[in-house]
């Protein structure tokens, strides 16, 4: 069966049915969106359970598009692809569930949610350059309409600027999948990875391109700047998406493509990119400690976790050693699985608080512990494993990466700074919204409800398995990483 | 391996099942301490005759999680089961009318397990991951009376300056494996030349932060929020054991720099703290100062080149500061505080627990036979016997007499004083503290049998060295006890009093410098921002001309390319609500009719989006023509 075509155009063709639907009150859309996006993960787990193979991509599936120009409908897997994969469909799944209560113009936030779904679905899954691009862009005008029609107070600008990032930063891409095809004949990006067609001037052109492209998804200093903007406006399961999965295809797309596709090239940027990521770190940990908007400070970090995961990746291709390429490789792709079970939590409570209290200024709070232990301890907990607490997610990726930084490059070590700059941030804000004298404003605050359970007690449990037994993941992604020749 | 298991998971398991059953939560945990105990017990007696016993568990495809028992470790994680044990005893008394006693005794024995996993880590992962683990716990601890003021801003800054400090493990670790190539302890120790010295510097960093050295003493002294039994397990056995913990385990591996480092760290902290205590007005806080400054002697131990020395002065530490701590915190329910002036005479209304606290008080100043008289006098052998002699031993001594001293007032003000009532009697608070203090002053009787389970005898001194240590213990307690603080320190107690701190301590050094640089990237991301709109704007201007000159083939070819975002210019127009809902159920309808379309999209932001959508064909075009020259 395939099962990766089922698993990418069943959200969509949910959504259709949904259209065609006499009755589309919010209950029934609801209904369908958790229910499709609870299929969707089951079938993702198949997927899993499935495999994958060393030293190529697995499951794949092929059918003639337009064979005139070597372009082909082609999906395929990884231990690059398969865990962001799961990822996608639990956070979506998720983010269904904690939609529900959503009523206003709920079928069309449910068909948009399920448009992302198959966008991100297809974006990781590809194996065809022009269909990666398609499904990357039609991911970029869902998250707009989400933002621009359920966000916050200032979320038109806020969506417009998303929008112009992204769209301006994603047309560099198209010239680079152009450039490789032209080399080539073909848009089968297994072609592309085996042997790199481009080389020279030309392959370190198409380098800048993507990177430029990725580095506004990622995002990475210094184009980083639509994103607390668009955080703080989103939906809050907009948000979730948007940290979770959206911000991957950004690292996806640096090892994908940047990296297996013009590896020579990458080498030779190595120290650059490198340096872009130490900046990121750094710059997105310290820019996180002056927010006091508890949703910027998350997205702030963001940056910072994004920016290890481009030290990793530049530490691989700059390191001779292939054991430290390996672990560099390991750590970023374990970071990109972290990051969206910790942030996606994060933002979720986040939301949940700012349901309840209708701010997330971190001066407004005080005390809340005592008053909401399941949210606050919640918090709590996400918040250690997002400062790299050791067993919880961000540990093992982070020890990975800064291990093989400091093996390859040292002086990029000063990376690891942020660690205290992302703890003292968090405890500051555990500080300020859940310890000391409590807030009588709140005294009726009201603690999560079942439904908010079952949102957030997954991703803590995820958080803490990975953290202490990351084995079935990690294995995964070394099986790829191990054998991956650029 | 059943006694490693049970030593790890007997508190691990009690601590997860006060946590989950939410009841009867004394119980679980004095069973998971026992099992603790009883494990540990068991591993002591098994590797000290035989073979180090190991445990292997998967974590990382290289870096497998390590336990080792070794007679060192099987030592360590005893004496931390020991005072764990007696602790919990103590709390359960303690803790009686506490309403958070689930969260209490869930947290204390997660501590336990985390130092139990770093006394008997086998790689680094294992005991970085442990030594963090014990930060996350005590900050747990330390704010576990989360409501009151101050005590959020301790538990704050104890793990944001221990954290700091902890990037010396961090790379000292990563500087050993990528040197041996494994992250097993025993491989790397054989790390030799420049890589050992960087790592022995680097874990000396660490280890001045979790075992409060100078500069970084700060925080154990904010650290005394925590409920008292905490204070107890926190100083003698496990948070700021864990410095002197790493440095004793890695002894072998250090170079003469990095020792001579370590030494003088330890002699002067010895004196800094020491005044520090001395000039304090708050017992626990005293007592708090005491332990930066025996765990400075410690540093000065291994620095001198006896490590074994260093670790005998641990085990005594560890029952005494305990038995200190856990009397401190009788009388502070008598007397609901801990301030010098509130405790006068509080001693004499309580003459059984104030002559365990006085044991405990004399067996630190080091008189004779009690344990850290042995300890001690091997501490001053070896400051003597280095060949940093000229700098160790005064720093030593020094620091020996001001150890009696603060006893020696902490008793004076104890004892001197009105009686005053008392609450009711604290039996189980008694046996924990009576324990402790038994073992504080039997145990120097068993550091000879302890020295050969090791293989490693210290010095056996003659006559001069136990002169040296009685005279400086006694002078000292005579001093304390006699002499008022503000005499005997002179100009030096204002500075002393607030803690050495120079330039602003830990906040002025780091607190205000990283909020400087936040302050300055968010300025810096808002002038960012505005000219990255600025050029966007601009670039959109200019080339909306060029659009409105380009024909109707490209409008289409445009089309093809950029449908989505014409879509989205549109929407953008009107991003009314009715404007979504008809954009997205019209999406069928418009599929059909876009071509038409996109000729009336003129107006607006639309030109920006044509306008990129145009840049982009521009360089596409260009690229096709030039595709045969690179190609």
């Amino acid at each position: 069966m395939p099962l990766l075509t089922l698993a990418t155009f069943l959200p969509i063709l949910g959504g259709l049915a949904l259209m065609a639907l006499p009755n589309r009150s919010a209950r029934v859309a609801h209904g369908i969106s958790i229910a499709v996006t609870g299929l969707v993960f089951l079938i993702t787990l198949a997927i899993w359970s499935r495999g994958i193979v060393p030293g190529g991509f697995a499951q794949t599936e092929e059918i003639a598009w337009i064979p005139a120009i070597g372009a082909a409908y082609r999906l395929g897997l990884d231990g690059l692809s398969l865990p962001l994969v799961l990822l996608t469909s639990l956070l979506f799944f998720l983010s269904a569930i904690y939609s529900a209560r959503i009523s206003e113009r709920a079928p069309s936030y449910v068909v948009l949610m399920l448009m992302l779904e198959t966008a991100a679905l297809g974006t990781f899954m590809a194996l065809d350059g022009l269909l990666f691009y398609v499904f990357f862009e039609v991911s970029l005008v869902g998250m707009y309409f989400m933002i621009a029609g359920w966000g916050y107070e200032e979320r038109q600008r806020a969506a417009l600027m998303f929008f112009l990032y992204t769209l301006l930063g994603s047309l560099p891409l198209l010239l680079a999948i152009i450039g490789l095809y032209l080399s080539s004949g073909t848009f089968d990006m297994r072609v592309w990875i085996d042997a790199p067609p481009l080389t020279g001037l030309a392959a370190m052109l198409a380098l800048i391109a993507m990177l430029f492209t990725f580095a506004v998804k990622i995002p990475a200093f210094p184009v980083h700047t639509w994103l607390p903007a668009a955080h703080v406006q989103a939906p809050t399961a907009g948000s979730v998406i948007l940290a979770g999965v959206m911000l991957k295809f950004g690292t996806y797309g640096l090892v994908r493509f940047a990296l297996q596709m013009t590896p020579e090239a990458f080498a030779q940027a190595g120290q650059v990119i490198l340096a872009v990521g130490v900046v990121s770190a750094l710059y997105g940990a310290f820019a996180a400690l002056a927010q006091s908007d508890l949703k910027k400070m998350i997205a702030y970090t963001s940056v910072n976790h994004m920016g290890y995961v481009v030290i990793g990746v530049a530490v691989a291709a700059l390191s001779i050693d292939p054991r430290i390429r390996v672990i560099a490789l390991d750590g970023a792709t374990l970071q990109m699985v972290s990051h969206g079970l910790v942030t996606g939590a994060l933002f979720f409570l986040l939301g949940m608080l700012q349901d309840r209290a209708h701010s997330r200024d971190m001066g407004d709070f005080g005390g809340l512990l005592a008053r909401v232990p399941w949210l606050g301890w919640a918090f709590i907990l996400s918040a250690f494993a997002s400062l790299g607490l050791p067993g919880l997610a961000h540990f093992p990726a982070e020890f990975q990466v800064f291990l093989a930084t400091l093996n390859t490059a040292p002086w990029a070590i000063i990376a690891i700074l942020a660690i205290v700059v992302t703890a003292g941030l968090y405890l500051r804000a555990i500080a300020a919204v859940f310890l000391g004298a409590e807030n009588e404003k709140w005294a009726e605050m009201p603690d999560l409800d079942r439904r908010e359970k079952l949102v957030i007690v997954p991703l803590l449990i995820l958080t803490v398995l990975v953290g202490v037994a990351p084995g079935w993941l990690i294995d995964m992604i070394h099986t790829t990483m191990a054998s991956l020749s650029f | 391996m059943t006694t490693l298991a049970l030593t790890l998971l007997g508190p691990l398991l009690a601590a997860l099942a006060i946590l989950t059953l939410r009841r009867a939560p004394e119980v679980l945990a004095l069973a998971g301490a026992g099992f603790g105990f009883l494990g540990a017990v068991g591993l002591f007696v098994a590797v000290s005759g035989g073979d180090p016993l190991t445990a292997t568990l998967p974590f990382l495809p290289e870096f497998p999680i390590r336990f080792i028992a070794s007679p060192l470790t099987a030592t360590l994680s005893l004496v931390v089961a020991t005072v764990a044990a007696m602790a919990l005893t103590y709390a359960t008394a303690y803790m009686r009318k506490d309403t958070e006693r689930v969260r209490f005794f869930g947290t204390m024995l997660l501590f336990v397990t985390a130092m139990q996993a770093l006394v008997l880590s086998g790689d680094w992962i294992t005991l970085l991951a442990a030594w963090e683990m014990i930060g996350f716990a005590s900050y747990l601890l330390i704010g576990f009376w989360h409501g009151r003021p101050g005590v959020a801003g301790a538990a704050t800054r104890a793990f944001l300056y221990t954290r700091t400090a902890d990037l010396g493990l961090y790379t000292g670790a990563f500087v050993l494996i990528g040197a041996a190539g494994t992250s097993e302890i025993s491989v790397t120790l054989a790390t030799t030349g420049t890589p050992a010295l960087v790592a022995g510097l680097l874990l000396l960093v660490a280890a001045m932060g979790k075992s409060a050295q100078v500069p970084l003493q700060d925080w154990l002294m904010r650290a005394m929020a925590g409920p008292t039994p905490v204070s107890a397990l926190l100083h003698s056995a496990t948070l700021v054991a864990a410095g002197a913990i790493l440095l004793i385990r890695t002894a072998p591996m250090l170079p003469g720099g990095a020792l001579l480092a370590i030494g003088i760290v330890g002699g002067v902290t010895a004196v800094i703290t020491g005044l520090i205590a001395l000039a304090e007005r708050d017992l626990k806080r005293l007592l708090a100062a005491s332990t930066a400054s025996q765990y400075g002697l410690m540093l000065v131990a291994i620095g001198a080149g006896a490590p074994v020395a260093a670790l005998l002065h641990l085990i005594a530490h560890a029952a005494i500061k305990s038995s200190l701590f856990l009397g401190a915190g009788v009388f502070q329910h008598d007397r609901d505080g801990t301030g010098l002036d509130t405790l006068e005479g509080a001693g004499r209304a309580r003459p059984g627990i104030f002559a365990g606290f006085a044991i405990a008080a004399l067996a630190l100043a080091g008189i004779p036979p009690l344990a850290a008289f042995f300890s001690k006098d091997a501490i001053i052998a070896a400051a003597l016997e280095s060949n940093a002699a000229p700098w160790l031993l005064p720093l030593t001594l020094a620091g020996s007499v001001l150890t009696g001293a603060y006893m020696g007032r902490a008793l004076s003000v104890l004892w001197v004083g009105e009686p005053g009532p008392v609450r009711a009697s604290v039996p189980f608070m008694a046996i924990g503290m009576g324990v402790l203090v038994a073992l504080a002053a039997g145990l120097g009787f068993g550091f000879g049998a302890l020295e050969e389970i090791l293989g490693a005898e210290t010095e056996k001194p003659g006559w001069i060295v136990p002169a040296m240590g009685l005279a400086v213990g006694l002078g000292g307690l005579a001093l304390g006890w006699f002499v008022a603080p503000a005499r005997l320190l002179g100009p030096l107690l204002v500075p002393a009093r607030n803690g050495f701190v120079f330039a602003g301590g830990m906040d002025g050094l780091i607190m205000r410098p990283a909020l400087s640089i936040a302050a300055a990237c968010e300025a810096f991301e808002q002038r960012l921002l505005g000219a990255q709109i600025g050029l966007i704007r601009g670039l959109g201007l200019g080339t909306a001309r060029l659009v409105n000159r380009a024909d109707g083939a490209l409008l289409a070819f445009t089309l093809w390319i950029g449908q989505q975002s014409l879509r989205l210019g549109s929407a953008t127009q009107s991003t009314d609500t009715n404007g979504i809902d008809a954009a997205i159920f019209g999406l069928v309808r418009r599929m059909i009719a876009a071509g038409a379309q996109a000729r009336r999209l003129q107006s607006g932001f639309i030109h920006r989006e044509l306008a990129l959508t145009a840049i982009g064909i521009a360089l596409i075009v260009a690229v096709l023509l030039a595709a045969p020259y690179y190609s």
